[in-house]
């Protein structure tokens, strides 16, 4: 996999390949940045299976609008920016019609039906909690624990400074330690 | 430094490599369509590019020679003779050519007969 369509290689080789209509560089794109875009979405709509949709939509955005990409190395700022916008559209789509709850939503996989169970009822208490976040506390919080980006490179897509970024981590892991209680926490090496 | 991180595994789109690979399908192929118009625009894009300096070049070529051969016949004919001789030579009548000489406008009754008598 790591050799399809030239996986390693810098955004903005597969930007300017992907202008020309190269499928593999395109997907290359979507491979690398989709949890990220996801992380954002997912922090606008707190709701995965429309946040998955609205990657899909914002990827498909992006290739359509990519000739307007004036700094194709910032590629991932930019389909994060679009990204957000339209999952503040379909919020407000949303708005208007019935909002899907989330117990609702399977991810569709081949677990058991035990697990499959508990996955729900993890997706769905996490959900519950992200909720009470602010939108840019989600963001941060997804991106640097989901996603796993630095400090420096969250405050650099998000335009915070990198205090700011540390701000809204402890804040958002503390009130997500409050509502999720141990269960949901695990030790890793911080950046 | 160790922190604790929340675990949000059971959101994770990747964590499961078959459903990702479905994702990125389904985005990929809702992409064939833009993708592929954007092949035949860079292939238009292409051809054109293999033209465009030669045809510049001839394009720049035949300026050069109309811009000089203008410069040589203007050189070549400042005299009012000579203005006069092209004028009859595509057949505009003498007397008028000589009206233009000589800044005299003709009178009604001159130039009646004199295109009366063409």
């Amino acid at each position: 996999m790591a050799s399809e369509g030239g996986l390693d290689l810098p955004d903005r080789l597969q930007v300017e390949r992907a202008r020309r209509g190269d499928a593999a560089a395109f997907g290359a794109l979507v491979r690398r940045h989709y949890r990220a875009a996801y992380a954002v979405a997912l922090a606008v709509l707190g709701n995965p299976m429309d946040a998955e949709d609205v990657c899909q939509d914002a990827f498909l955005r992006a290739l359509e609008r990519l000739d307007k990409l004036q700094q194709p190395e910032r590629f991932l700022a930019w389909l994060l920016q679009i990204v957000r916008n339209r999952a503040r559209n379909f919020l407000d789509y949303r708005r208007v019609r019935s909002a899907r709850p989330l117990e609702d939503l399977s991810a569709g996989t081949d677990e058991t039906p035990a697990r499959e169970a508990e996955r729900q009822e993890l997706r769905r208490a996490l959900g519950s909690a992200l909720a009470e976040l602010s939108e840019i506390q989600r963001e941060v919080v997804l991106l640097h624990d989901l996603e796993g980006w630095k400090h420096r490179e969250i405050a650099e897509a998000l335009g915070l400074s990198e205090g700011m970024s540390r701000q809204h981590l402890m804040g958002a892991r503390r009130l997500l330690r409050e509502r999720l209680g141990a269960k949901l926490l695990k030790e890793y090496s911080d950046d | 430094m160790t922190d604790d991180r929340i675990d949000f595994s059971a959101l994770d789109p990747t964590r499961d490599d078959e459903r990702f690979e479905q994702i990125v399908h389904s985005i990929t192929t809702a992409a064939a369509r833009e993708l592929a118009a954007r092949r035949a625009r860079a292939s238009v894009v292409g051809q054109v590019a293999l033209w465009w300096r030669p045809l510049l070049a001839a394009a720049a070529v035949a300026g050069i020679v109309s811009i000089t051969t203008l410069a040589r016949v203007q050189v070549a004919a400042p005299d009012e003779t000579a203005d006069v001789g092209l004028a009859e030579a595509i057949g505009v009548p003498s007397q008028i050519a000589e009206w233009v000489r000589s800044d005299e406008p003709p009178t009604p009754t001159e130039l009646f007969v004199t295109l009366e008598s063409e």
